[in-house]
C-alpha cells in the first residue's frame, strides 16, 4: 500500500501544527464558534448531539495493521473504547474533547493518517472497491489513481469553497462495488482496445435531497490526463453550481439543470485550456512510484485448497461463513474474507478498540498487513490463504466478529441517526436493529438471498436509503419518528434510485413491511431472482398492493 | 409550554442546560424550568454571554413537558441528548446515574 | 479597509467610485457595468484604473480589456463563496494578467495562503489584522501538491526534480 514520503509527510505534519494554532486560539477566546466552525470542519471535527465527532479519512479504504493499532489505541486513549466506520471509507469518534483533537490528530500523523477535507464544501475522502488489488474482474489496482486523486485534491487552493461537498469514487471492475454512480464524480477505469487504460468519468451522481444516477460525461480520459480532466470539471462546477440554495448547490443539480450535452461541451471547453497549461500533466514516473506501492504482494503459488472442502464438511457455520463471507480470489489458493461489522440486533460500522486490535493483529499474520474499510461498512482482509480461513473464522468468532452476512437482509448500511447526529430526523440503528432480530435465521436468510437494506435517518441520505433494494428513510412527523420505505435502488453498475412504495411506517412497524415485502418477493420470484431483479420485473405494484392491503 | 437552556460545552462537548443558579449543569433534573417568554429571553441572553466567555456552545431553549419529576422534553432529539444513544445503555448521561 | 501587499501594510492608491459617482482625478475602482458603458471615456482618463468583479462575474467577459486595468478586485460576499479563486486563476492563466489581484470582503486568515496560491497577490483585510498573523498564514504550510498560480514547485516536481524556470515554461509563461 502507498507510504508517505518526506513532503506528504510533511503537508500532514504542518496541518496538524496549523490546527492546534486554531485550537488554542479558539480556547483563549480569539476565533469565535462563528470563526473556528469552518476550520474545524475543514478537520473533520463536528459537535454532534452529545459530544464533538472526529472523523478521520481512511483513503480508498485501505489501511495497514499498524494504522487500525493507531486507530484502536486513540479509541482508548481519547474516546470510549470504540469507534464507527461509515460508508464513506472514513472512521468517526463519538466522544473526543476539544483540546485533545491536536494530539489525536498527531498520533494520526504518526501512522500516516489525518482528517484532512472530511468535512466542509471541499473534495472528500476518496473512496474506491474494497476488493482492489484482490478481485479478478479488475483491469488494474483503483487504488494507484485514488492515492493520484487524493494528492492533487489535498488542499486544493481553487477548489477548497466549493458550493458544497464533493465526492469521488474510482472503480476499476465492470462490477461496480464503490456506487460510482452516485457520486459527483465516479471513475470507471477500463482498457480500450489496444490494451490502453481509459478512464470514464461520470459527473452528478449523488443521494441526499434530490438523488440522481451520474451521467457519462468524459468517456476515454487518457491516464496522463485524468487531473487535467478532474480539475477542468471541478472548476466548470465551482464557477457555475448553484450558491444560492443549500439544497440546489450540488454538481448533479448544475448536470440536472443545463443537460449532460451542455456538462460535456463546458468541460471539454476548459479540458482543452487546462491540457494547453500543461502544469497538471501526469509524468509516467510518478505513476510508476504510486504504482510500485500497489504492486501485488508476494503470493505464493498455490493450488485452490483441497482441505477446505473437508473442514466445510466438519463445521457448518464454518461452512456457512465461508459460503457467504468468502469471496474468491484473483489467485488461486487465495480467498477474500469479509468481515461483517452487522452483528444480528448490533450497530451497524461500530467496533471496539479490542476488535480492531484482533483485525489487525488477523492481517498482519494472515492477510499481508493489510484492511479495508468496505462502503458497506465492514472490514475485509484482501488476500488470505484458504488454508487458513478455518483459523481465521475461529478467531474471529472468538472475538464476535463471524457474522456470516455479507450482503443478505441483516448485512445492513445504517447512518448513525438520531441517537447521535445533530442533522438527523429519526433513528436509524433502532430500525437496524429491529430488522436484523426480524430475520436473525441464517437459513432464511440464505433463502432471501442478496437484499440490500439501507437506512438512513435523514434526508441527506448517510445511509444510502435511494440504493437499497430496500431504503428505509426516517422522518419526523410533529415529533414522531416515521419511516418511509423506498424499493428497486441500487448502487452497483446498474445504478437506479429506489422508488417511494407509500405513506411512512411507525418505528414498531418497520420490521413488519420489511417482512411483508420480502414475504411477497419469496411468492413471485422466479429461479435466480434477487429480490432486485423481481422487484424490476413486476415493478412496484404487487409491493404496494401488498404492503397497504392490511391498512 | 415550559423551556430549558440548553448548550454544548466547549471544551468536552458535554451536553448542559442552565440552572436557576446561572451555573452550566450536566444534569437535565437540575436545570431551570423557563416558564415565560421575559425569563426565556433572559435565559438567552445568560446563553450568549457563556459563548462570549468561551463556557458554551450554539445556546438554544427546547420545551419540555413539566409535570414534575422527571422532567421530559417533548422532542425525541432532546430526550436522547439528556439520556444519550438510545442503542448504547452504557454510554451517555444515563450510564452515569 | 488596511491593505496587504507583499508582506506588509501598504496604501491604497485606488478610490472605490460607485456607479452614478462622478470621475474624479487620481486612481480609481469602477464596477464592470460602469466599464462597459463609459469604456471610452475610462480609457481616456490619463490615470491608474482599477476593476472590481463581484463574485458572479468571471473575468473572461473582459478579454483583452484586461490589461487596461492596473489592479483587478475580487469580492467575496461570503468565506464560503469561493468563485474568485478560479476567477484569479484565470485571470493569472488564461488572461495572462500581470497586474495587482486584490481580495476584499468576507476573507478568513485561513484563506489567505489558498488565495495567494491562486494568484491574488494584495488583501483588504480587516482593522485590528496583525501583520505577523499574516505572515504566518502564509507559511503555516510550505509544501504543495498542487501546480497552481504562484509557481511554487509541486511536491511532483520535487520528487522527480524537475522543477526549473525553463522546465515549467507554461506555468513561467504566467
Amino acid at each position: 500500500m502507498y507510504r508517505y514520503d518526506e513532503f506528504d509527510q510533511k503537508i500532514v505534519d504542518e496541518r496538524v501544527e496549523q490546527f492546534r494554532g486554531q485550537v488554542a486560539r479558539r480556547l483563549t477566546g480569539e476565533l469565535n464558534e462563528d470563526q473556528f466552525k469552518p476550520l474545524r470542519l475543514m478537520n473533520g471535527l463536528y459537535l454532534q448531539l452529545h459530544a464533538y465527532m472526529l472523523r478521520v479519512a481512511i483513503p480508498y479504504g485501505t489501511l495497514s495493521s499498524r494504522q487500525l493499532r493507531m486507530l484502536a489505541h486513540i479509541a482508548r486513549k481519547y474516546d470510549k473504547d470504540y469507534a464507527h466506520f461509515t460508508t464513506r471509507q472514513n472512521l468517526q469518534y463519538n466522544w473526543p474533547k476539544l483540546a485533545d483533537i491536536p494530539d489525536i490528530l498527531a498520533d494520526l500523523a504518526t501512522v500516516e493518517m489525518h482528517a484532512i477535507q472530511t468535512s466542509g464544501n471541499c473534495i472528500r475522502n476518496v473512496t474506491s472497491d474494497h476488493f482492489a488489488g484482490a478481485s479478478a474482474d479488475e483491469v488494474d489496482d483503483p487504488r494507484v489513481w485514488s492515492e493520484i486523486i487524493r494528492q492533487w485534491s489535498t488542499f486544493h487552493p481553487e477548489f477548497s469553497f466549493l458550493p458544497r461537498k464533493f465526492k469521488i469514487a474510482v472503480t476499476a471492475a465492470p462490477k461496480d462495488r464503490a456506487a460510482i454512480k452516485v457520486h459527483d464524480i465516479g471513475i470507471v477505469i477500463r482498457r480500450d482496445a489496444s490494451g490502453t487504460l481509459a478512464f470514464d468519468v461520470y459527473v452528478g451522481g449523488g443521494q441526499g435531497r434530490t438523488p440522481f444516477v451520474a451521467h457519462l460525461i468524459g468517456e476515454g480520459i487518457q491516464a496522463g490526463d485524468l487531473l487535467a480532466y478532474l480539475e477542468a470539471t471541478m472548476r466548470v462546477y465551482n464557477q457555475y453550481g448553484r450558491r444560492d440554495n443549500l439544497y440546489k448547490a450540488r454538481i448533479k443539480i448544475l448536470v440536472h439543470q443545463i443537460g449532460p450535452e451542455e456538462m460535456r461541451k463546458q468541460v471539454a471547453a476548459e479540458f482543452v485550456e487546462v491540457k494547453a497549461q500543461g502544469a497538471l500533466a501526469l509524468p509516467q514516473a510518478e505513476i510508476d512510484r504510486i504504482q510500485a506501492y500497489f504492486a501485488a504482494p508476494a503470493f505464493e503459488t498455490l493450488r485452490d485448497d483441497a482441505l477446505l472442502a473437508q473442514q466445510k464438511a466438519q463445521n457448518k457455520a464454518f461452512a456457512a461463513w465461508h459460503d457467504i463471507n468468502v469471496s474468491p480470489h484473483k489467485m488461486p489458493g487465495y480467498a477474500i474474507v469479509t468481515i461483517s461489522l452487522k452483528p444480528i440486533g448490533g450497530v451497524p460500522g461500530d467496533a471496539s478498540a479490542d476488535q480492531m486490535d484482533l483485525v489487525a493483529d488477523l492481517a498482519e499474520t494472515l492477510s499481508f498487513d493489510e484492511i479495508r474499510v468496505s462502503h458497506e461498512q465492514n472490514l475485509v482482509l484482501a488476500h488470505v490463504k484458504q488454508s487458513d480461513l478455518l483459523v481465521l473464522w475461529q478467531k474471529l468468532d472468538a472475538a464476535g466478529l463471524a457474522t456470516a452476512n455479507y450482503g443478505l437482509i441483516t448485512d445492513i448500511i445504517a447512518c448513525p441517526g438520531l441517537d447521535y447526529c445533530d442533522l438527523a430526523n429519526a433513528r436509524s440503528i433502532n430500525v437496524a436493529q429491529a430488522v436484523s432480530k426480524r430475520f436473525a435465521d441464517l437459513d432464511r436468510q440464505r433463502n432471501i438471498g442478496e437484499l440490500k437494506l439501507k437506512i438512513s435517518g435523514c434526508i441527506n441520505a448517510c445511509g444510502h436509503h435511494h440504493v437499497g433494494h430496500i431504503g428505509v428513510l426516517g422522518v419526523d412527523k410533529k415529533g414522531v419518528e416515521f419511516y418511509q420505505i423506498t424499493l428497486g435502488g441500487s448502487g452497483d453498475e446498474t445504478a437506479s434510485i429506489g422508488d417511494i412504495i407509500g405513506p411512512a411506517f411507525a418505528e414498531n412497524e418497520v420490521a413488519d413491511a420489511v417482512e411483508s415485502l420480502v414475504d411477497l418477493y419469496l411468492n413471485l420470484r422466479q429461479p435466480g431472482e434477487r429480490f432486485l431483479d423481481t422487484y424490476r420485473r413486476t415493478g412496484i405494484q404487487p409491493f404496494r398492493e401488498k404492503l397497504y392491503a392490511a391498512h | 409550554m415550559p423551556q430549558v437552556l440548553t448548550a454544548n460545552r466547549l471544551l468536552d462537548g458535554e451536553v448542559v442546560y442552565l440552572a436557576s443558579d446561572g451555573a452550566w449543569v450536566e444534569e437535565l433534573a437540575s436545570a431551570a424550568v423557563i416558564a415565560t417568554k421575559a425569563e426565556g429571553e433572559a435565559a438567552l441572553v445568560t446563553g450568549i454571554e457563556a459563548e462570549r466567555n468561551q463556557k458554551i456552545v450554539h445556546a438554544y431553549l427546547f420545551e419540555v413537558i413539566d409535570t414534575g419529576v422527571p422532567l421530559r422534553p417533548v422532542k425525541q432529539r432532546e430526550v436522547i441528548r439528556a439520556a444519550g444513544p438510545t442503542v448504547r445503555s452504557d454510554l451517555g448521561k444515563q450510564a452515569r446515574s | 479597509m488596511p491593505l496587504i501587499k507583499n508582506n506588509e501594510f501598504v496604501d491604497n492608491a485606488f478610490r472605490h467610485i460607485a456607479d452614478e459617482e462622478a470621475l474624479p482625478d487620481g486612481a480609481i475602482v469602477v464596477s464592470l457595468k460602469r466599464w462597459h458603458a463609459e469604456r471610452d471615456a475610462l480609457m481616456a482618463r490619463n490615470a491608474p484604473i482599477a476593476l472590481r468583479l463581484s463574485s458572479d462575474q468571471s473575468p473572461e467577459a473582459i478579454g483583452a480589456d484586461v490589461h487596461h486595468f492596473a489592479m483587478i478586485e475580487l469580492e467575496f460576499p461570503k468565506f464560503k463563496d469561493g468563485r474568485g479563486y478560479s476567477w484569479a486563476r484565470l485571470l493569472r492563466q488564461r488572461l495572462n494578467f500581470k497586474g495587482e489581484i486584490r481580495a476584499s470582503g468576507d476573507v478568513l486568515r485561513d484563506q489567505w495562503l489558498f488565495m495567494s496560491r491562486c494568484g491574488i497577490d494584495a488583501f483588504e483585510v480587516d482593522p485590528g489584522t496583525r501583520i505577523e498573523d499574516f505572515r504566518t498564514a502564509l507559511t503555516e504550510q510550505t509544501v504543495f501538491y498542487q501546480p497552481a498560480s504562484d509557481r511554487v514547485a509541486t511536491v511532483l516536481e520535487l520528487r522527480h526534480k524537475t522543477h526549473s524556470s525553463s522546465q515549467r515554461a507554461s506555468v513561467a509563461a504566467e
